[in-house]
């Protein structure tokens, strides 16, 4: 039920108003007919109060209702519509008063029901006029509201409700009670007229504006108080409705609180540019921290820094020079000048002492702007700030004016702060181009490393002769070592090992170069030299100038016990005799692929082959094995392989390797190798 | 880190290497031996007394100017490798194609 009624408070409150306006109309009418005809009418005048109090409550909710439904509550929308109805009651009060000027002394300018029609419509139209504006000023008193304010204006607001129904305890008699109620009021107005925060808020044309809106207020006020304070005496009017506590005390607190904002507002006027020109440098501020969104660039921080400073500054022109690639300052934005005079004013500038000379050095001082006085005909002095990112020069502001001296501390201190905050933008928005850039390469980095690993094999190809493991790690994402293995029939395999000089992607990319040069060469089941000479020669013509690739190549044979072998500038591979229970290195001499790029280089090639037996061992390594440092520089070297091997060369293929890495790792002191690839392959026979 | 010094004798260059040489310096290595032939030098001795380690990347750099050293007609000659980094070029296979010598005055003897 209630609900129903909810959205309607609007219309229903003006329905109820209006009746009950016409209700005591009528009840005065019946009144005056009774006093005419000398009859007793019998209605008391509480009814009228009854009716008076209903009417203002309605009216006071309907106004509630319609402000606060109201969108557009600016400041000066609110005031307006104070005044536009303060022009009404007034201007309908003005014709009344007309009409009646008009009719002179005739029987009908006396007619007493005439002239209790157009009181109630004057009474009507004052409630109206000053309820609305209670309304409208309680939102500028609780514009920017604190507990205090809210508790202020609620106390007032019973107060007012108080003095409404006073009228049954003193009939409306200017009495003791009366005054006091007005004092109250009075007092309870000025302390809430304090509060005038909005005004700041208006522009200088709102400002001049509301000033307007104001007069007409107080105008239409003074005019309908003196309106109402005539009625007192009248002694046609036989229940007095406007001599009312609450309308008293209303028309005190509407004008009390719109001479105060009129006042206010006056003495503003001068000083608005001032709260202006700070707004506007509030949102430019925020407008330059506002970090510069993806695919749009610099320039538009930069942009908004030369204009945000010149307005900040009241500067006459001024430029934005900019560092490029090669440390020159080059004009990017100009401001209100030509290019010709702008140049005569660098050269200006640059002769002045105080004007940073060197472009690239950072000045000790923390103020980072300097002012100038400059011997121009046009312009006299000049302000340069210096942009900083990273501790580094990016830029130069350079703002200048007609008059001398014209910088004062409070612009230099703004322009400082929005060239430090243009200055964090662009450095953020660099650092977050950076990141995306290297959040991509390091993608492109994870795929290389995919697909290295790819390269090197999982499986390694034996037969029950002997057993093999190997094992491989990369001092970056990347690595350039490279072993393999491959059956070539029943009872011969292909090892190989191999180096790839440089580290990291390139590495890498060679590295595959020589997995492919493999693959080919070995389906022709090549002896180990003619393996290294013609992978020499393949590689001879796709490495690069500087690159080359070490190698061993090894051809086991496990029916005859053979290895047959040849080393293209590969680090030695350990050999362990179980006979004799001691490890060597095989020597043989052979050159690195890549070096020798033409037919010479078989002369430097040569191939051994050497007998194996059960219990033997094998180690092929990388360098990144024996040129392990520990923390003073020591390296671990062919001699402390040899030892760890022939000391442990009992163990199976993968415990040996195992203790290999242990022994590398608890000699350099930590679980990596820096700054070398490392690989290492384990053969033993069974 | 590396330190590269160039000393021009009567009819020849030395070139003075220190410390350690990597994939980082190698540049340098390469600018300086450019640097040399440009200045039309004939005779090289390469002073590596200081050196203490190369890596490939370094000996890169030897190997690639090999061609041209030839075609030139430059004469390079290494003196005063560590017994560490001696390996090194052995067990590459560069001491075949670079002359290498203990002492300065072999170095200078060995060049015609």
């Amino acid at each position: 039920m209630f609900k129903l009624l909810s959205p309607n408070i609007g219309k229903v409150s003006l329905l109820i108003a209006i009746l009950s306006w016409l209700a005591l109309l009528f009840v005065d009418i019946t009144r005056i007919f009774g006093m005419l005809n000398q009859i007793e009418s019998g209605v008391a005048p509480e009814v009228s109060y009854i009716l008076q109090v209903a009417f203002f409550i309605m009216v006071y909710l309907f106004f509630n209702y319609s402000i606060t439904r109201n969108e557009r509550n600016e400041f000066l929308n609110l005031i307006w519509r104070g005044a536009s109805t303060g022009l009404l009651a007034l201007a309908i009060s003005l014709l009344i008063r007309g009409f009646y000027g008009l009719l002179g002394d005739s029987t009908l300018a006396n007619d007493p029901l005439m002239r209790n029609f157009f009181y109630h419509v004057n009474f009507a139209l004052i409630s109206l006029f000053l309820i609305s504006c209670t309304l409208l000023w309680k939102r500028l008193i609780l514009y920017q509201k604190s507990k205090k304010v809210v508790q202020q204006w609620q106390a007032f607001e019973i107060l007012l409700l108080v003095s409404m129904f006073f009228v049954f305890f003193n009939q409306n008699t200017l009495d003791y009670s009366f005054i006091f109620g007005l004092v109250f009021i009075t007092v309870f107005s000025i302390s809430l007229s304090i509060n005038l925060k909005w005004i700041p808020y208006l522009t200088f044309k709102e400002k001049w504006k509301s000033i307007l809106f104001f007069s007409i207020i107080l105008v239409s006020a003074s005019y309908l108080f003196i309106q109402v304070l005539s009625y007192s005496d009248v002694e046609q009017i036989p229940v007095n409705l406007t001599d009312n506590l609450l309308l008293i005390g209303l028309f005190i607190f509407v004008f009390i609180y719109s001479l105060f904002s009129f006042l206010v507002t006056l003495f503003n006027l001068p000083t608005s540019s001032v709260f202006e020109q700070k707004l506007i440098e509030a949102i430019n501020f925020q407008r330059l921290s506002q970090s510069i969104k993806p695919g749009e660039n610099e320039n538009q921080v930069l942009d908004i820094l030369i204009d945000s400073s010149m307005s900040a500054s009241y500067a006459d022109a001024g430029w934005l020079e900019i560092l490029d690639d090669e440390d020159n300052l080059s004009v990017l934005q100009f401001r209100f000048i030509e290019k010709n005079t702008l140049k005569e004013l660098k050269d200006i500038l640059v002769q002045s002492t105080a004007y940073p000379q060197d472009a690239t050095q950072k000045r000790e001082d923390d103020s980072k702007s300097v002012q100038i006085k400059i011997n121009h005909n046009t312009y006299k002095s000049a302000l340069v700030t210096a942009l900083y990112i990273n501790q580094k020069l990016m830029g130069r502001l350079v703002l200048v004016k007609e008059v001398k001296d014209g910088f004062n501390k409070e612009m230099v201190n703004i322009i400082s702060t929005f060239v430090g905050q243009a200055c964090i933008s662009v450095e953020n928005y660099r650092l977050l181009n950076e990141a995306i850039k290297n959040e991509r390469y390091k993608e492109e980095l994870e795929i290389a490393q995919r697909v290295q690993e790819s390269l090197l094999p999982d499986k390694l190809h034996h037969d029950e002769s002997f057993e093999i493991s190997a094992f491989s790690a990369a001092a970056d994402e990347v690595g350039g070592d490279y072993y393999e293995t491959k059956q070539l029939d029943e009872h011969r395999f292909a090892l190989i090992i191999g180096d790839v000089s440089g580290k990291g992607t390139s590495a890498a990319f060679n590295m595959s170069q020589m997995k492919g040069v493999f693959h080919s060469l070995v389906q022709t089941h090549p002896k180990p030299k003619d393996f290294i000479v013609l992978a020499n020669n393949a590689l001879g013509q796709c490495l690069e100038k500087n690159h080359f690739i070490t190698t061993s190549y090894y051809v086991l044979d496990t029916v005859n016990k053979t290895i047959a072998y040849s080393r293209a500038g590969h680090c030695p591979t350990l050999f362990y005799k179980h006979h004799t229970q001691e490890a060597d290195y095989l020597s043989i001499d052979g050159m690195g692929l890549g070096i020798l790029r033409n037919h010479l280089y078989e002369n430097y090639v040569h191939e051994k082959t050497f007998h194996f037996d059960t219990g033997d061992v094998l180690v092929l390594i990388t360098d990144g094995i024996v040129e392990a440092k520990d923390n003073r520089g020591e390296e671990f070297g062919y001699e402390r392989l040899r030892k760890v091997v022939q000391q442990h060369a009992g163990l199976n293929s993968q415990q040996i390797q195992d203790i290999i890495i242990k022994e590398v790792y608890k000699f350099i002191g930590k679980n990596t190798i820096a700054d070398d690839d490392y690989s290492l392959m384990v053969v033993k026979f069974k | 880190m590396l330190k590269i010094e160039n000393i021009d004798q009567n009819d020849h260059i030395v070139l003075q290497l220190k410390g350690e040489i990597d994939a980082s310096n190698s540049v340098d290595l390469d600018a300086a031996i450019q640097e040399m032939l440009n200045k039309g030098a004939k005779k090289i001795l390469v002073d590596c007394a200081q050196l203490e380690y190369i890596s490939s990347a370094g000996l890169g750099v030897f190997m690639s100017y090999l061609e041209e050293f030839q075609e030139k007609d430059v004469q390079i000659v290494i003196f005063g490798l560590l017994e560490k980094v001696h390996q090194v070029f052995v067990i590459l296979g560069l001491d075949k194609l670079i002359t290498i010598k203990t002492t300065q005055q072999d170095a200078l003897e060995a060049m015609l």
